[in-house]
């Protein structure tokens, strides 16, 4: 079987030919994400003869993610997600070339990354990493082909191709908030068809062929199936060079989590949090959580190996400043989501207390 | 009238995905007052849109009949 009969039916639209799958054979692509959106894109992309997919997420498949993540088997569960997706794509096109990149997308590798591609591909869960993405796309001058989930709603759009309108002139404002699929639920199909719409883009980009999603946001709902385009416009001074972004994101990336003494008493009482407490044994008050442990900071090093990275940690100490020195420690080797407290054990205490008055 | 289009969580919080609102001479700034008070938006950010067209939220924009606005949150899943 040569190449040519695998592509038979798209070689002999007009509209792609053999030039346009030559094209798609020299293209390389790095998709942000191997969760509902990346799953989707995938194996279109793929099939299709994209020549060079890459694939960036640090996860592993849980059971939970099955309903949506449809190239994963059951038995698949526990293995990293982009080596089960390379593994999808060499049994259905061993012609594509896969790199699986089982690392979280951070301001350090994010220019690397980027420079090796010609699309990027947002199929992320979180706004944050949005603006990451958004942002190494304009020091390194490639399109970002979005596509987001609420729900039943799903939005689409290709920032900054030929230098268009980016992310941020769509949502200027950084520190805003939404629901993932994770809290907000969501069903595979909606993923799936926001995908496929990414994925068109994504092809026609490639062919240069029909009206690319650049400067209009589409978004969809499932459950009436209307659509609506919105048009939006460069309005932010979408240069960025690389020693700014640099210095961005190597700031944000060094800053310590804080939270709340009073937001912690919600989760007292939830099982996939650890509370760490890094004071040394003989220090007032005690405090006893049904999910803590104490390693006191001197020794916090050597005993790292008691705490599970993937954990959810939140530091305290005495008043906050030892925690925050813990918690660096922990975010150099690789924690990934630790807080730490403010106030402390005496904050805590205080707000346990006032809780027991009540 | 006015055509006023909610979505993602903007529409959890107005419990509608659109409604009609009758034509008083107001500005764009002053409907989404009147929608902020009514619905305490609060801490939820959301682009507008006047007739499919984002503009800017500070824009200095006297509605027309018959015009429409959207509220468009970004939204996170994936």
């Amino acid at each position: 079987m040569n190449d040519s009969t695998r592509y038979n039916r798209q070689i002999i639209l007009p509209e792609i030919g053999e030039a346009g799958q030559y094209k798609l054979s020299k293209a390389k692509v790095l998709i942000i994400g191997a969760g509902g959106l990346g799953a989707a894109v995938l194996p279109y992309l793929a099939a299709a003869g994209v020549g060079e997919i890459g694939i960036v997420d640090d996860d592993v498949i849980e059971v939970s993610n099955l309903q949506r993540q449809v190239i994963y088997k059951t038995s698949a569960v526990g293995n990293y997600k982009v080596d089960e997706a390379k593994a999808m794509v060499s049994e259905l096109n061993p012609l594509v070339k896969v790199n699986a990149i089982a690392e979280k997308l951070s301001g350090k590798n994010a220019i690397f990354l980027f420079e090796q591609y010609d699309i990027v591909v947002d199929a992320t869960d979180n706004l944050s990493i949005k603006y990451l993405i958004n942002d190494a796309c304009l020091v390194t001058n490639k399109p970002m082909v979005y596509g987001s989930i609420f729900r039943f709603q799903g939005q689409v759009s290709v920032f900054n191709y030929q230098s268009g309108p980016t992310y941020r002139c769509l949502y200027p404002d950084e520190n805003s908030q939404s629901l993932n699929c994770t809290d907000a639920g969501v069903i595979g199909i909606s993923v799936g068809i926001i995908g496929m719409l990414q994925a068109n883009e994504i092809i026609k980009m490639i062919l240069e062929i029909g009206e690319v999603l650049s400067g209009k946001i589409l978004v969809y709902n499932v459950l009436n199936n209307e659509q609506q385009k919105y048009d939006f416009e460069k309005n932010t001074i979408a240069k960025l060079d690389k020693k700014t972004f640099e210095e961005k994101y190597k700031v944000t990336e060094n800053q310590i989590e804080e939270i709340d003494a009073e937001v912690i008493l919600n989760e007292i009482d939830n099982d996939e949090v650890l509370f760490l407490d890094v004071r040394n044994e003989e220090e007032l008050p005690k405090l006893n959580f049904k999910n803590g442990i104490q390693i006191p900071l001197i020794k916090l090093e050597n005993e790292i190996e008691k705490l599970n990275p993937n954990n959810t940690i939140y530091i305290y100490c005495q008043s906050g400043i030892r925690s925050n020195i813990a918690a660096e420690l922990l975010q150099k080797k690789n924690f990934k989501n630790v807080k730490s407290i403010v106030g402390g054990a005496l904050a805590l205490s205080q707000i346990v207390k006032e809780k027991i008055a009540d | 009238m006015i055509e006023v289009k909610y979505f993602g969580a903007v529409a959890e919080k107005t419990k509608c995905e659109f409604e009609k609102i009758p034509f008083s001479e107001v500005s764009l700034q002053q409907l989404l007052q009147d929608l902020e008070i009514k619905y305490q938006f609060d801490s939820l950010s959301f682009s507008v849109a006047v007739n499919q067209k984002i503009v800017p939220k500070t824009i200095d924009y006297k509605l027309q009949t018959s015009d429409v606005v959207a509220l468009l949150p970004p939204f996170a899943g994936g």
